[in-house]
């Protein structure tokens, strides 16, 4: 089902903030509509969007991959951002990141077998002072994870992994 | 009127309108500040910043509003901390710019190497290479080594495949965008877009099917580099090897000058072949544009017959005896003859006292050689589009109307189809009463008004009644226009050369056509014969074949359905024995006892008030708004009527 059909009342307000022929405007609130529905853009949303709004889908495209935040790819339900920017890596991010990756048997950009976490290689999230970190980017928004080590992660991903449980 | 706005750049005074940016105003004096990213024709974006320059300004008391003076009197100069990329900055009174100081300078060479950081560097099998802006930026700006780190250079796809047509090499592009900018800005077809961002930048398109555009063609002239190249120059020639000749497009009545680029060619032989056709710039045709039809005309013509099968004098003998047998000839052309055939052949008619028919499915040619100019409308102007598809028949006509939108100027589309112009239009309707019915409305408070139409005599003179400023047939044809200048009486079936013995002039379709109810034919033409012959056998009619030369291989005039008449010139050696269209005709002429001109020229100032000479003059000051490979025109931007 499009988005269009699944939520025609919020695509109605959130169209309602823009003057009509300005309308392209809430390309933002649409696409972070679709991320919240799918944790990703499909190629059909995409097409979606552009018709609502008149756009081209490349117009929708490039806007999606602007923004890092975006993904137009399926990945697991939590994404899981380290920072290996130089301050970081200073701190000792990367070896972090291979271990943790060692620990979970993926490499960067990969995602667990059981389907739920991805991890990811990113670029400043502007918290290198309190490195290693990453942020956790889901459905129900990003959080920030501080000062961690692979043992605190691994426990993390545990409750992660029982809130999921739960919530099925 | 805006007032003129005076500045000095580099010590050189110059006066330019308001509103006008610095390297607009720089190259009006001879001065070339170095871009990538802007382009004339386009808004500047400042992206690539190549274009830095020292800006300073008058200083003005803030108080009083006086203009500050130095101690001499002269006006006190403030200048900038930094530089300032000229793009952006429009011109203002007493501004002064200095293009080649020393902190300049510096300024762009340090953009330059930036810009090499990361480039392949692979000229040698560059299609753009010679005639690439980085190449030439490069040796004006460019240090003798790369102080990056080689191991560290980007690396990207080299062979992507945006569409059928043009090629990608994300590898080469330095992200200036003027490809995404054409696209929505000129076009209003926004498929081409940047994803990803920094160094991971790439050029992309969605579109189903890809590159989804009628003008493509056009980015991989402005595209500075040759990251956009098109498939069917891909490793074809190097620039410097081809000559460049002047010619007009035969895709469509719309009559876009080109350039034919031409060069021996081992694949056929050695033979010298058109290896590309390039927009040719004419203000008020095409400005710098060409459509992908016209760019990618196929002038190869394999299976044409190169002499008459029973060789030149026995058939100019049979046709002449044959035409002057029948009791009643008749000739038949179609709009791709040039005017100089044309009027060969209405001569001979006359003279024989034979009707001169050209046939096309567009009605109403008489009614368009009374009105001006489609040219360039704006705010206060109506366009009337019925009938046809701009996009499919005539598209740089379509850009026109969308500019003309972009102007300002209120357009109402009529078809009985959605058309891509339909998003322009402030009406459309899928009628042509009710089209006829809005445009009497919107001209009634327009100031220019035109119609572009396609269809019968009666939607013709419908489109009369409504008094147009132009009225312009979209014809099939790309010199249908010329036929009905010279008083061709227009024919939509063939059905009255049933039995009789023709003269036809034209496509291989007219003649095919033909053949299937004439006695006999005397078929001209430039193109494949293969269909005819095979007719012939099966109908029994008979038919001799003169072929003649194309427009590749022809000096000749065309007029447009704006009633431009434009000269193009031979680019490649004519094919075989075969003829000059006119020549033909005269020949053919004098066998039956009537003398005709054999000079193109000749012939031409037989019928037009005009000359070549007049057709070949230019507007040298219109180079300025080139940006890209589009030919600057040198060899005449033609007459209108
Ligand atoms: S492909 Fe060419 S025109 Fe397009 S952004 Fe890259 S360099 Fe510029
Ligand atoms: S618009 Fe017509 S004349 Fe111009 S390039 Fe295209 S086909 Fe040729
Ligand atoms: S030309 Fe001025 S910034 Fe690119």
């Amino acid at each position: 089902m499009s988005l269009a059909e699944k939520y025609p009342q919020e695509i109605e307000k959130i169209l309602a903030k823009y003057p009509p022929e300005h309308k392209r405007s809430a390309v933002m609130a649409l696409l972070y509509m679709a991320m919240r529905e799918g944790g990703y853009i499909s190629k059909a949303d995409k097409a979606d969007i552009a018709s609502m709004l008149d756009m081209t889908t490349t117009e929708v495209s490039s806007i999606v991959g602007f923004y890092s935040l975006f993904h137009d790819e399926k990945a697991g339900q939590y994404r899981l951002q380290v920072c290996t920017d130089i301050g970081c890596a200073l701190k000792g991010a990367d070896q972090y990141l291979a271990d943790l990756c060692e620990k979970l048997d993926v490499k960067p950009g990969e995602t667990t077998e059981d389907g739920l976490i991805t991890i990811e290689e990113v670029k400043c999230l502007a918290a290198c002072d309190k490195a290693p970190m990453f942020q956790v980017q889901s459905p129900e928004g990003i959080k920030y994870h501080e000062k961690m080590t692979v043992d605190t992660t691994l426990a993390l991903i545990e409750e992660l992994r029982k809130d999921a449980q739960e919530a099925k | 009127m805006t007032k003129d706005i005076t500045l000095t750049i580099d010590g050189k005074e110059v006066s330019v309108p308001a509103g006008t940016l610095i390297p607009d105003a720089a190259k009006k004096i001879g001065i070339d500040i170095p871009v990538f990213c802007y382009h004339p024709k386009m808004e500047p974006v400042g992206m690539c910043r190549q274009c830095l320059v020292e800006i300073g300004r008058p200083a003005f008391d803030r108080t009083t509003g006086e203009a500050v003076l130095e101690e001499d009197g002269s006006p006190k100069i403030n200048w900038g901390w930094k530089l300032e990329t000229s793009c952006t900055n429009p011109v203002s009174e007493g501004m002064v710019v200095n293009t080649k100081s020393e902190k300049a300078v510096k300024g762009q060479n340090e953009m330059l190497e930036f810009q090499l950081l990361s480039h392949p560097l692979d000229c040698p099998v560059c299609d753009k290479g010679g005639e690439c802006l980085l190449q030439d930026l490069t040796l004006a700006h460019g240090g003798t080594e790369s102080r990056f780190n080689f191991d560290e250079k980007r690396h990207a796809e080299k062979k992507v495949a945006l569409s059928d047509l043009i090629w990608l090499d994300r590898e080469r592009c330095i992200q200036c965008g003027r490809c995404v900018r054409f696209q929505s800005e000129i076009v209003g077809e926004a498929v081409l877009g940047f994803e990803a961002r920094g160094s991971h930048t790439q050029i992309m398109t969605t579109s189903e099917p890809g590159f989804d555009s009628a003008f493509s063609g056009n980015t991989t002239d402005i595209c500075p580099v040759g990251a956009l190249t098109t498939a069917q120059f891909r490793f074809g020639a190097r620039p410097w090897e081809m000559e460049a000749t002047a010619s007009v497009c035969t895709e469509c009545p719309v009559g876009c000058n080109t350039v034919l680029n031409t060069r021996r060619d081992v694949k056929t032989g050695g033979k010298v072949v058109v290896k590309r056709v390039m927009p040719r710039q004419n203000e008020s045709v095409n400005e710098t544009w060409i459509c992908d039809k016209g760019r990618f005309t196929d002038f190869s013509a394999d299976s044409r017959l190169t002499a008459p099968s029973i060789g030149w004098t026995d058939a100019i003998a049979s046709a002449a005896q044959n035409l002057s047998a029948a009791d009643e000839p008749i000739f038949v052309v179609d709009g791709s003859l040039p005017n100089e055939d044309l009027f060969n052949i209405k001569s001979l008619a006359d003279e024989v006292g034979a009707k001169a028919y050209c046939y096309s499915e567009v009605g109403g040619g008489e009614l368009t050689t009374k009105s001006g100019t489609y040219g360039k409308s704006g705010a206060g102007d109506a366009i009337l589009v019925i009938g046809s598809d701009l996009y499919v028949d005539a598209p740089i006509f379509w850009l026109r109307a969308k500019q003309a939108v972009d102007r300002g100027a209120t357009l109402i589309v009529a078809t009985e189809e959605e058309t891509r112009l339909d998003n322009f239009a402030s009406t459309v309707v899928r009628d042509f009463a009710q089209g006829l019915e809005a445009a009497k409305e919107a001209f009634s408070k327009a100031e220019n008004t035109v119609i572009l139409y396609k269809g019968d005599d009666a939607l013709a003179q419908s489109c009369a009644d409504l008094n147009p400023t132009s009225l312009v047939g979209v014809w099939n044809d790309a010199n249908t226009q010329g036929a009905w200048e010279m008083g061709y009486e227009a024919i939509s079936d063939l059905d009255v050369l049933k039995g009789k013995t023709v003269y036809v002039a034209g496509k291989s379709a007219l003649v095919a056509s033909a053949l299937e109810v004439a006695k006999f034919v005397v078929a001209q033409t430039a193109e494949d014969v293969q269909i005819a012959v095979s007719i012939t056998e099966a109908s029994g009619s008979k038919c001799v074949t003169l072929p003649s030369r194309n427009i590749s291989e022809s000096l000749g005039t065309f007029t447009s359905a704006e009633r431009r008449v434009q000269l193009f010139h031979p680019a490649v050696p004519a094919e075989g024995d075969t003829l000059p269209g006119f020549v033909i005709t005269a020949q053919v002429a004098e066998k039956m006892g009537v003398t005709l001109d054999i000079e193109a020229e000749d012939i031409f100032a037989n019928f037009f008030d005009l000359s070549y000479a007049d057709l070949s003059k230019t507007n040298p000051e219109e180079k300025l708004l080139i940006g890209g490979n589009c030919y600057e025109n040198t060899q005449g931007v033609g007459v209108q009527l």
